[in-house]
């Protein structure tokens, strides 16, 4: 029992509240939100601790003890991704100071995003199975409003898409979760674990996971539930984009990671079978949009879902090492990703142009834009000895000790095709003449575009230089995760 | 951490400082701060070199890394490794100088780019050739492929050099990612090592494993690809759009010789099996002669080069096949017959990198001075350039395999060893072993011919000043300095080849074949340039005699046409191969993201529906109980026909209106059957939704738009009410299987908790709203947030209209 688990749903929450009443004042509501995401980045840095050295914490909403109540439990997995989302948040903010026009801080681009964060935190610290589908109605309709806005024709063509599919999305999940109500009376996850593993997860409880696994799939961008998601991260501005492109899709993953390791556990060979040949599918038809796109922004769009295959991957292999190489992978995406999409924004405020035919040569004038960008860019591919190498080697060591040849054969041509297209960008923006005139950029300052950046692909080499930390981390929440009745027991034995 | 760790990570630090001295000291060429580097590391792996030729005890360092995943950066130091570690310092010491010279100190001149690469380059390689741990040299493996790519778009702008960074680094990379494959193969096999050492001591027991087979061939991916082998050596042509110092360095002498390195480090592994000779001499030797006739057909001077590197990878990969055959047989420390291909490998490895880097750099001269490496338009250069002509004769008749340089005295041990290879009892050797002298010999001569043809084209005939653009000499002394120091080397082992014999070459023999002598003793090498008139005198007599006919008359044979079709034939299916890529996943792409919501509602409809259904029918889930139902009054079953009627009839009318009173219809009943459920709650909320939504619609109707009629047709009407229908029938049949389930189970839902506590612990009687307020409080005050931000966002998708393009 803690209180500090409650903060990073509450801070968000009441900060997005406050900053609608200072609408006409930008500087405060400036100021205030880079103050107030820093404080969530420190809360959560001081949750992951509190929780790796501590235990799991939870807290009894109304004080109503689980299985009866809402209860918020915070384990390593959650608690990483809580910290992961103040990182990629601050990072996206400070560049939206730089990049985003001024009217848009007067249309509550603020709140929308603190309520955005509140909705993407509960989703992840919430112990509910309905109250996780309130927090993403939560992070949904914020989202919804994020990418129209601005309100181009070219967003509201393809928000209207977005919005459709979600909301089915969301019926289904409703519908889901009326279904595992039935069959078990319950909507404790824990508790809803307990019940499935006494029936023995048998006949109709299966069909349950199957139906929350593609209501997830639909949020998290799986084959061929992904239609929503390469042209509509199109049209938002790249703070936006970034953020979106960094965490929205994880919020599914992690909802499948849990569910499938939590609750789902017993016919792993039905269940998470279907997963892994879902993985499979996933990135590679992900990966080939992105080798079909001439535009930086999507192919970044299509590469988020070549890799969410490859953290699905690690829940269809289904072993303490894959799921370790899983967890990394979704650190390390998160992170990448992020940092990739903020390249697209600020190559687009130097060239005006996302477009990768009508940019050349900005390895001669941006030196500093290109380098990073490069680290980032193979970093995504897998290349040595970045993050992405290891925990793409994790997920390919796994599923060769398990025998499943094809996964990882699908794997690794995947990771050469990512190479391929991020090599597309690098050679048609950075390589080649110059296209740019010195007049062209020399009044943008290069320095304040990058330096949010900066700290993620600080990130990447990190965590791929100095992984041993890291993979014992990864390996802890995987053996953790797999565990279930460390959880169950921290939820409902009190 | 011991001191050789930071061999291998000093370049990498270098690279790190480098760019400061380069601004700092923009007026000094970047290349001097680092030339003390390579020529301190090259001393210092020198010391490890066994002098008193004693034989070579390995040594080892080693830190963790990774260790949960296996990953420990050891440093091995054995005869191999050593000779590849001088090589990389040695040739890279010359390089450096030579590229000071070679690059001039421009003010536009990205040099701290060069030398960062290279730097880079010099480290991963340093690092590939000293790691025990496989994973470890994978990383540098990489680190070099990217290097090089680096290297070779050097001058970005030019289109050439793009297209051949990104070809070798796709080629390269996919190579390393296969191999990456067979290295977690060969941890599976091992038992969870990844040392190459460990692997070594198990080799025995390894190769009786199933998967050796596709690790080998895996590993060998990786190399072949590295070291240009048959089909894959279609990058290194290409490759040489790189400034020429990076040619000589990285395309020849060191990086890809990578994959001979691996080669030679795994075959006391996977040299326990027939595949790996077979593999690595058929590849060998077709690389070897393919390279040699398309190195004939080049007109430009690095072209021919890049196929004769080819062709002499092919070379010593295939003596590395005919060593493993050495592990075959026992006692082979008696009898050098055995070891002469491991011998003439390495051998052949040193001299290569001798006479092709001096070779690569006189090339580069020419191209300095001249401005020009067409051999079409070369010509007569042998009295205005006489250092470099030197230089070239000298290392051309090593390539050619004339006595008395280096080259000779390792073509004769090839032959020698092709034709012990054929003589061997094993492998079907009696009968098919007489196609590897065969193919050498055949290789041989056109080695020889493009040899005499390059001295011929560029030295001879009549020098024409009109073809050039600048006044034509001969190059500066700095650009001579590490060509002659290279031309030295290759006469100096040409006369005395001992002094490597029991310094570097008995040494690394005993990294590639260990355990085949016993311990304490040594092979026996001794190389030498007379052997009596034997089968391999003659073999050469014939390549020289042949091969001076064939290059002076193969000209006047074919004519010009023969040297115009100069690309590799091969590039055309990597060429299609990507531009197919590209095409074809446009297409495929195009297909599924139409942009049209109906077909990705329909291509999710039939995904849901399937799984779904398979699902319920594969754990026979299908459970309808009609247990309770006997009681339903006549006005339900009313209602609920009307409903269903209204539902139904909803697709097949026109015109809003119509719809707006079916779905009105619908949600009406739908509060009716929630009164009749006795849920007033829920009933007045959805006659209040239904209020609102007909409000709302009635209030914007006149500014809707006209309802366009869609096209239908009957093949995709169809399909979009089947896989409705399939999905309607799923979440139907599954919530009827969830209740029929849920009436066999014995079951508490907490609602019952709810209903006994409504009153005493939370002081209500409604039990639904205490649910709303209490309970579940959480989620009514996030549902509140949700329409909060509904409302706001409709206030912005109203007032906030951009074009677009106003900020990123």
């Amino acid at each position: 029992m803690s209180n500090l688990l409650l903060l990073p749903v509450l801070v968000p929450f009441l900060a997005g509240a406050v900053l609608i009443l200072l609408r006409n004042h930008p500087l405060i509501q400036r100021v205030s939100s880079a103050v107030i995401m820093t404080v969530m980045l420190l809360i959560s840095i001081q949750l992951l601790y509190t929780i790796t050295t501590g235990g799991i914490l939870t807290v009894e909403l109304g004080n109503w003890s689980p299985p009866f109540g809402i209860v918020l439990v915070g384990d390593m997995f959650a608690s990483m991704m809580v910290l992961l989302t103040s990182i990629v948040g601050l990072a996206c903010l400070f560049f939206s100071f730089q990049t985003m026009a001024r009217i848009r801080e007067k249309f509550f681009f603020y709140p929308f995003y603190f309520f955005l964060l509140t909705g993407v935190n509960g989703s992840f610290l919430t112990g509910d199975l309905f109250n996780l589908f309130v927090f993403f109605e939560v992070m949904l309709i914020s989202s919804f409003i994020l990418i129209v806005f601005g309100g181009t024709p070219y967003q509201l063509r393809e928000s209207y898409k977005y919005v459709v599919i979600n909301v089915f999305a969301s019926g289904l999940f409703l519908v889901a979760i009326a279904f595992i109500y039935g069959a078990t009376g319950t909507l404790n996850m824990a508790h809803i674990a307990v019940q499935v593993a006494e029936m023995e997860q048998q006949g109709v409880i299966n069909v349950a996971a199957i139906l929350l696994l593609i209501v997830f799939g639909m949020k998290g961008a799986l084959f061929p539930l992904y239609f929503w998601l390469p042209k509509s991260y199109y049209g938002p501005p790249a703070a936006i984009a970034a953020l979106f492109g960094g965490l929205l899709t994880k919020v599914g993953i992690y909802a499948i990671i849990r569910t499938f390791t939590l609750i789902f556990v017993h016919d792993t060979a039905f269940t998470h079978n279907i997963i892994l040949a879902l993985a499979g599918l996933t990135m590679f038809f992900g990966v080939l949009g992105a080798v079909s796109q001439f535009d930086f922004k999507r192919i970044l769009s299509y590469h988020i879902i070549s890799q969410v295959g490859y953290m699905v991957m690690g829940l269809g292999l289904f072993t303490p090492l894959a799921l370790a190489g899983a967890i990394y992978y979704i650190a390390h995406h998160i992170i990448v990703k992020s940092a990739l999409f903020l390249f697209a924004g600020a190559t687009q405020k130097i060239t005006g142009t996302t477009d990768l035919k009508k940019m050349s040569g900005l390895l001669k004038t941006h030196p500093a834009l290109a380098w990073l960008f490069f680290i980032s860019a193979i970093s995504l591919a897998g290349i040595p000895p970045l993050s992405g190498f290891f925990s793409k080697f994790a997920l390919i060591l796994s599923g060769v000790e398990e025998g499943r040849y094809i996964i990882v054969a699908v794997s690794l041509l995947v990771g050469l095709l990512t190479l391929f297209s991020m090599m597309k960008i690098f050679i048609y923006v950075f390589w080649g003449g110059p296209s740019l005139k010195r007049s062209d950029y020399a009044h943008i300052k290069l320095l304040p575009l990058l330096a949010p950046i900066i700290p993620l692909v600080a990130l990447t080499i990190t965590l791929g230089l100095f992984a041993e930390p890291i993979f014992v981390f990864s390996e802890g929440v995987a053996a953790e995760i797999l565990d279930p009745s460390i959880y169950i027991d921290a939820v409902l034995e009190e | 951490m011991s001191l050789f760790h930071f061999v291998v990570l000093a370049p990498f630090l270098m690279a790190v400082i480098l760019p400061f001295f380069y601004y700092k000291f923009r007026s000094i060429h970047t290349g001097w701060f680092l030339l003390p580097l390579p020529l301190v590391l090259f001393l210092y792996i020198a010391t490890y070199i066994p002098f008193g030729g004693g034989g070579m005890e390995p040594v080892i360092y080693s830190v963790p890394w990774v260790p949960s995943l296996g990953i420990d950066f050891t440093v091995y130091i054995d005869g191999l490794s050593l000779l590849f570690g001088l090589l990389i310092t040695g040739i890279g010491t010359l390089v450096v100088l030579y590229s000071i010279y070679y690059i001039a100190n421009k003010q536009d001149e990205p040099l701290q780019n060069f030398y960062v690469y290279l730097l880079m380059f010099m480290g991963a390689m340093l690092g590939v050739v000293f790691s025990d741990n496989l994973i470890v040299l994978y990383v540098f493996w990489e680190l070099t492929s990217l290097s090089s790519s680096l290297l070779i778009a050097y001058w970005f702008h030019k289109e050439k050099s793009r297209y051949g960074a990104q070809k070798s680094m796709l080629i390269t990379v996919s190579g390393g990612f296969a191999m990456l494959a067979g290295f977690a193969m060969l941890y599976v096999i091992a038992g969870s090592t990844f040392s190459i050492q460990e692997m070594i001591s198990q080799a025995g027991t390894m190769v009786q494993d199933p998967l050796i087979l596709p690790a080998m061939l895996l590993v060998l991916a990786g190399a072949f690809t590295k070291s240009a082998q048959f089909p894959f050596h279609i990058w290194l042509p290409d490759a040489m759009e790189a400034p020429t110092p990076v040619s000589a360095y990285l395309h020849s002498a060191t990086m890809v010789k990578a994959g001979i390195y691996l080669v030679a480090r795994t075959t006391p592994i996977f040299g326990l099996t027939q595949q790996w000779f077979w593999i690595l001499v058929i590849f060998g030797l077709v690389t070897l002669t393919w390279g040699s006739i398309s190195a004939v057909r080049q007109t430009d001077l690095k072209g021919i080069l890049a196929f004769s590197t080819v062709s002499q990878l092919g070379l010593i990969m295939s003596l590395l096949g005919m060593a493993s055959a050495a592990l075959h047989f026992e006692y082979v420390d008696q009898d050098t017959m055995y070891v002469t291909a491991a011998m003439a490998a390495v051998f052949h490895l040193i001299n290569h990198a001798t006479f092709k880097g001096s070779l690569f750099m006189a090339v580069g001269i020419i191209d300095h001075e001249t401005g020009t490496r067409d051999v079409r338009l070369l010509g007569g250069l042998m009295t205005i350039m006489p250092v470099t002509f030197t230089i070239s004769l000298i290392g051309l008749a090593a390539m050619a395999g004339l006595p008395p340089f280096n080259g000779f005295l390792s073509k004769e041990l090839f032959f020698t060893a092709s034709l012990n290879a054929a003589s061997f009892d094993i492998f079907n050797l009696q009968t098919l072993g007489f196609i590897i002298p065969v193919f050498a010999w055949i290789a041989s001569v056109f080695t020889f011919v493009y040899s005499m043809m390059m001295f011929l084209r560029t030295f001879t005939g009549a020098f024409k000043p009109d073809n050039y653009e600048k006044h034509v000499h001969e190059a500066p002394w700095g650009l001579l300095i590490s060509p002659i120091v290279l031309g030295s080397l290759v006469i100096l082992f040409g006369l005395f080849p001992n002094m490597l014999a029991y310094t570097i070459i008995e040494p690394a023999m005993q990294s590639i074949l260990p355990g085949l002598t016993s311990v304490g003793d040594q092979f026996y090498v001794n190389i030498y340039h007379w052997h009596g008139i034997n089968a391999e005198l003659l073999m050469t007599i014939g390549v020289v005699l042949f091969g001076l006919a064939v290059a002076l008359t193969l000209p006047k044979l074919y004519g010009a046409g023969f040297f115009q079709r100069e690309r590799d034939p091969l590039n055309a299916v990597y060429d299609t191969g990507l531009d197919q890529l590209v095409v074809q996943s446009q297409n495929i792409t195009k297909a599924q993201m139409t942009g049209r919501l109906r077909d990705y509602m329909l291509y999710m409809g039939v995904f849901i529906a399937g799984l779904g259904l398979f699902t319920l029918f594969r754990y026979d889930a299908l459970a309808i109980s009609l247990e309770g139902q006997g009681g339903i009054p006549i006005y339900v079953w009313l209602v609920t026909g009307v409903l269903l009627a209204c539902t139904l009839a909803l697709p097949f009318v026109s015109g809003r209106m119509t719809n707006l009173i079916l779905l009105g219809a619908v949600g009406f009943l739908i509060a009716l059957l929630f009164v009749i459920l006795r849920a007033p709650d829920l009933a007045l909320t959805q006659l209040l939704v239904e209020t609102v939504m007909v409000v709302l619609i009635l209030l914007s109707f006149r500014h809707l738009p006209e309802m366009t009629k869609e096209s239908k047709r009957l093949l995709s009407t169809s399909a979009k009410a089947v896989v409705s229908i399939a999905v309607g029938t799923f979440v139907t049949l599954t919530a009827l299987s969830v209740h029929a389930y849920r009436s066999g189970a014995d079951i508490t839902p907490i609602s019952d908790y709810f209903v006994e506590n409504s009153k005493t612990l939370a002081g209500g009687y409604n039990m639904v709203n205490v649910i709303l307020v209490d309970f579940r409080g959480l989620d009514t005050l996030l549902e509140v947030l949700v329409l909060g931000v509904a409302a706001l966002g409709i206030v912005t998708m109203i007032k906030l209209r951009m074009r677009g393009g106003e900020d990123v």
